[in-house]
């Protein structure tokens, strides 16, 4: 116990020395102040942030068992859920885990809403926080496809139907995205493209600032 | 001597707490590293295939028929000494050494290692000759492993 102590305290020093660590602890953490109406309907924005934390270090996992290929990709799923060792676990807590995000995003708009949170001087906070939801969507959306089961299949047909109805383009939006005239192996590698890659990175560059906004205009004050 | 041992009752109380507290952290940090190790080891299955038949047939003088033997390549060959079974991973870096039918002999593709027949070393960097694997023939069969 001494020597983790002596290690903390020594290491400490060394990063103080270089960077003012302990001064940005006491600033960011341990001094820092929160109002005193704080209370637990705060959290659901953290427990977001943790679940998309989650469904990242889970989605990893899947990646390396997962084919997209439509000959392989729901057999490769079945093989994680069955075969490979603890894999009913990542598999599963991947995609409850992706209904539970939703809520906790749900959640969060409404505490701002009915708190009235995203008034002046917070109003971009808003307007990143719908981006936020609109791409945890698109996220939920494009990785229920990728079991390619029937209700994949069907439901990323009606999905990517909807956009059909918008007048004159209608027609080539959805053929944009799916990539062929009806839902194929195209559009199975498009939307595990999309899912892994473009709307991660997308979302992390949108939390980014609505991190840096919360940290620099503060917690909303009292109703 | 009341003091005392009010002192040593909450300190043993401190460190049981401490105790308590990193045993539930270490079971936690475990519950969480198990699976995720479990996980990534390659399947127990696909080394479980202990003995490979392969028949007689396929396996002409001078000819060389390629598989796979608990989950790495390997190679057997007909002489006129009979059948050899080895491993066909190059002791040097790894590569799968190939059968030069015309030679009667195994090259390894990489640095140009070369075997014979039997799996010893006949020039080039590999260190140590090809393992063999057992052989037995049963019938049309050979069994190997």
């Amino acid at each position: 116990m001494e020597l983790i102590k002596d290690i903390n305290k020594k290491l400490l020093d060394w990063l103080d020395e270089r960077y003012d660590a302990r001064q940005w602890i006491r600033e960011n953490l341990t001094d820092k102040l929160v109002h005193k109406h704080i209370n637990w309907l705060y959290c659901f924005g953290g427990l977001s942030f943790l679940g998309f934390l989650l469904q990242i270090g889970t989605g990893i996992f899947l990646m390396m068992y997962y084919i997209p290929t439509p000959k392989d990709a729901l057999a490769s799923v079945q093989n994680i859920a069955n075969n490979v060792p603890f894999g009913w676990l990542f598999q599963r807590l991947h995609s409850v885990g992706a209904n539970v995000v939703n809520l906790l995003v749900m959640f969060h708009m409404l505490r701002v809403l009915y708190h009235g949170a995203y008034k002046k001087p917070r109003e971009f906070q808003w307007v990143s926080g719908v981006f936020l939801l609109l791409i945890t969507m698109a996220m939920s959306f494009t990785g229920y496809l990728l079991p390619w089961t029937q209700l994949s299949y069907w439901g990323a047909t009606i999905g990517t139907e909807m956009p059909g109805a918008t007048p004159i383009v209608g027609e080539w939006l959805v053929q944009l995205i799916r990539g062929s005239a009806q839902i194929t192996g195209i559009t199975l590698t498009r939307f595990y493209a999309i899912h892994v890659v473009v709307l991660p990175l997308t979302l992390i560059a949108f939390l980014g600032i609505h991190f840096l906004m919360i940290r620099k205009v503060g917690i909303s004050g009292p109703m | 001597m009341a003091k005392k041992a009010e002192k040593i009752s909450s300190n043993s109380k401190r460190s049981f707490l401490k105790i308590l507290f990193l045993s539930v952290m270490g079971i936690s940090f475990g519950g969480v590293v198990y699976p995720i190790i479990r996980y990534l080891s390659p399947l127990s299955q696909q080394q479980a295939v202990e003995k490979i038949e392969i028949i007689k047939d396929e396996v002409p003088i001078g000819k060389a028929r390629f598989f796979t033997y608990k989950g790495s390549p390997a190679v057997i060959i007909q002489t006129k000494a009979g059948f050899t079974a080895l491993s066909a991973v190059c002791t040097h870096l790894g590569c799968i050494v190939k059968w030069l039918e015309d030679k009667g002999e195994f090259q390894c593709p990489c640095h140009a290692g070369r075997f014979d027949t039997t799996g010893k070393v006949l020039s080039g960097p590999p260190p140590n000759p090809l393992p063999q694997i057992a052989v037995a023939e049963s019938g049309a069969k050979i069994v190997i492993g």
